[in-house]
């Protein structure tokens, strides 16, 4: 009898869930944010942005060859801050993880509090680095493709490229054992990254399936489209041009007819035909492929987010 | 031409086979395993490196012997496998070049496990790097002068202290254990890591878990708890801690020998997650403070709540450490070395502390390297020891001062000594000691 009431009372208690254990650790990581200095990474944002919008501002959404240098900066800058905010959180405290793991926590629970508090800290970036682009004079277009405001729309390809490499780096926070080991192995990812995200390289026919798998490429491909990139003038045939035509031994007739060209604005006419042949589907300026690509890299965080909470079930076996 | 020289690669190859085949069947005639070992490929390998006294690096080893054979293997039968020039290709490539060299590093410690055995200098290692290993092993295994300093036997393999056949009652009331045996597969063998533990402890009982590095006290303690499953039957207050671990956990607290907890929180917060965590859910909020205070009075914390964790001495964060895990009131509370890192005076004060726990009516769990200085604190001691087979065994459980008599010795400290391996520097007593308690226990 008496054995019954006892098992009976151990079995009528509950304890918090999944979804009940959540705010705990929100709250912890939020202390984090005050305490551990994890606020310096928004200033560190700033200071990335600053550097990089001031060198790419002046043909940033100007000509197709400043769009695609500052896309590739922009993007750079969001996987930057997405990577480096979250390499480290897993490893520094896999000790402290697995007892706690031991003692209740989900790590479900866990996972899902990092992307929350992450998802803030990728919004703070991504604000900073619109604000300081636009101190900078980023001359920002003011047709939006999805919402009605075109800061918006960036905002949010920003956040996405942030997030999802803040959860790649989660991910792999959660498979290395050592913050020496992250170290090590993020330039790597962000060198793949950049290697294939289609904008830096043209690469070989058969490696370029691998572009779709990268948040680069699909970013690049959003920022792009967002810049109406199809539609800018090519500056790089006409500056060629300009260049022969500088030459000290130049055929002056030469001279004569690109002094005339520029006089008259047929400038414009030879960069919009230049523009033609640099035409690319990916960065077409539309709701459904701005859309699809957002879709693709929330995919992409959502995977990452899916593949740690993976990563860290396995925290049992670590040895002691 | 080509033909001819086709052939007479053939031949090259077929010659460095044989030596190497020869190479390891001396070497292994020396090392007394069978001939025929030489003859199968990776495995030679894993024998080789154990007759070196390399068993962990030889566990990598034959990985990558294994690609580089296959590899060897694909190539000959596929002569144009790289001509493509893809992605895959060079993936492959890189693989294979990566297994190339940790071939050849491995082989360099296990060839210098080798030289240590045959009492060869290191420097002999040049001629495996600028010939082949089989000229090395061809050395070792033929020249007369070159005998073993020894023989590696793998003691997992051993018979081992005979068990015992008890099984303890269960207790309705405090802690039943009944390991019949706790096993890992180590590299594709099933090892023991406990075997035949029989127990029980009576509630407000304050015992000692005693044993030399390996013994497997804490694959013991994450056997009881219910953290590593073993095959066996644990109950806490009747209730099967595996059947129903998902709410036993909350009944059982462990704690660590590091303290795990984040330092830039404060000591406040700290436990009151870990009293969210732990509590029932339908704990009420002021109930949950008001135990949250509770715990910090009993461990001294109060002056140092809103303290970071950081700022905290040794012994506030050993306690804090504590109180984490007793914030849910545990019925069985277990301690891996909580002592580590503290001066004589606070351990004192850290058992007294946990002697107040078990006498609220807990039972408590202790490792410690130190037993001595506060053995008057505990009711009982448990003694694991390493048996021939270095399976972890109960050598003794039972009360301080029976266990003083079953042994001895007065001091703990002295106990260990008699049941660790001569290579420890101890007796080498744990199957005699194994045995004789088994006798005792049938009376």
């Amino acid at each position: 009898m008496a054995d019954r009431e006892i098992k009976k009372k151990v079995r009528s208690h509950t304890y918090r869930g999944r979804f009940t254990q959540i705010p705990i650790y929100i709250g912890k990581f939020f202390r984090m944010f005050v305490y551990l200095s994890d606020w310096k990474v928004i200033p560190m944002a700033a200071c990335i942005a600053a550097l990089v919008a001031f060198v790419v501002r002046s043909t940033f959404f100007v000509t197709m060859e400043g769009t695609i240098k500052g896309t590739l900066a922009l993007t750079s800058v969001a996987l930057w801050n997405g990577c480096f905010n979250s390499i480290q959180v897993v490893c520094r405290e896999r000790a402290i993880i697995k007892r706690e793991h031991r003692s209740g926590m989900h790590i479900t629970s866990y996972i899902f509090s990092h992307m929350f508090y992450q998802a803030f800290l990728c919004v703070l970036q991504t604000v900073t680095t619109i604000a300081i682009c636009m101190y900078l004079k980023v001359k920002f277009p003011n047709t939006p493709v999805v919402t009605d405001y075109f800061l918006l729309d960036l905002g949010i390809t920003l956040f996405l490229i942030t997030f999802a490499a803040d959860m790649l780096s989660l991910f792999i926070s959660c498979v290395v054992k050592s913050t020496t080991a992250a170290m090590t192995v993020m330039p790597l990812v962000l060198l793949v990254q950049l290697v294939f995200s289609g904008i830096l390289f043209s690469l070989p026919k058969s490696m370029e399936k691998a572009t779709h798998l990268m948040i680069s490429n699909h970013g690049a491909c959003a920022i792009c489209a967002l810049a109406d990139y199809n539609e800018l003038p090519s500056s790089s045939g006409w500056t060629m041009i300009k260049k022969m035509a500088d030459q000290p031994d130049a055929d002056p007739e030469i001279k004569a007819m690109v002094v005339t060209m520029e006089a008259e604005g047929k400038d414009e006419y030879v960069k919009r035909e230049t523009a033609k042949s640099n035409f690319k589907e990916d960065y077409v300026k539309s709701y459904d492929n701005l859309t699809r690509r957002w879709a693709v890299i929330g995919i992409f965080a959502f995977l990452f987010a899916g593949a740690s909470v993976i990563a860290l079930e396995f925290i049992d076996k670590d040895k002691r | 031409m080509i033909g001819m020289l086709l052939s007479a690669n053939i031949i090259a190859q077929l010659i460095l086979i044989a030596l190497t085949i020869w190479g390891y069947w001396v070497v292994f005639a020396k090392c007394e395993k069978p001939k025929w070992y030489s003859f199968i490929p990776v495995f030679r390998e894993y024998q080789l490196g154990k007759c070196a006294d390399r068993e962990t690096d030889a566990r990598v080893y034959v990985w990558f012997t294994a690609v580089d054979y296959g590899f060897n293997v694909y190539s000959i039968l596929n002569p144009g496998w790289n001509e493509s020039g893809s992605f895959l290709v060079l993936l492959v490539a890189l693989i294979v070049l990566t297994c190339f060299f940790g071939t050849f590093i491995y082989a360099i410690r296990i060839y210098s496990g080798l030289c240590d055995l045959f009492g060869v200098k290191k420097r002999k290692l040049w001629w495996m790097i600028v010939f082949d290993n089989s000229i090395l092993l061809l050395i070792f295994g033929l020249r007369k002068k070159y005998q073993p300093k020894f023989i590696y036997v793998d003691e997992r393999d051993n018979e081992g202290a005979a068990l015992s056949g008890i099984r303890a009652d269960a207790l309705e009331e405090g802690l039943t254990v009944n390991i019949e045996e706790r096993t890992a597969s180590d590299f594709f063998k099933k090892r023991y890591l406990l075997r035949d533990i029989h127990l029980n402890i009576q509630p407000g009982h304050m015992v000692l878990l005693l044993g030399g590095s390996g013994a497997g006290k804490t694959t013991f303690l994450n056997a009881v708890n219910g953290y590593e499953k073993a095959k066996a039957e644990i109950l806490l207050d009747g209730n099967n801690v595996y059947e129903d671990y998902a709410k036993m956990k909350y009944k059982v607290g462990f704690v660590p020998q590091m303290d795990l907890m984040r330092t830039n929180d404060t000591v406040g917060r700290t436990l009151m997650d870990a009293a969210k965590l732990r509590l029932p859910s339908d704990t009420k909020g002021s109930d949950r403070r008001e135990r949250v205070l509770e715990v910090l009075r009993f461990f001294g914390l109060e002056p140092v709540k809103d303290k970071l964790c950081d700022k905290l001495s040794g012994g506030q964060r050993k306690r804090l450490s504590i109180a984490m895990e007793y914030i849910s009131n545990p019925d069985l509370f277990i301690l891996d070395e909580p002592d580590s890192g503290l001066d004589g005076v606070m351990a004192r004060e850290l058992m007294e502390g946990l002697r107040k726990i078990a006498d609220q009516g807990k039972i408590v769990i202790v490792i410690t390297h130190s037993p001595d200085r506060v053995i008057d604190l505990f009711d009982d001691v448990i003694v694991l020891a390493k048996d021939s087979k270095l399976t972890g065994r109960l050598t003794y459980f039972g009360p301080v001062e029976e266990a003083k008599k079953f042994f001895e010795r007065d001091k703990m400290e002295q106990v260990v000594l008699r049941i660790n391996r001569k290579e420890e520097g101890g007796e080498g007593l744990a199957d005699s000691f194994i045995e004789k308690y088994a006798e005792v226990c049938h009376g």
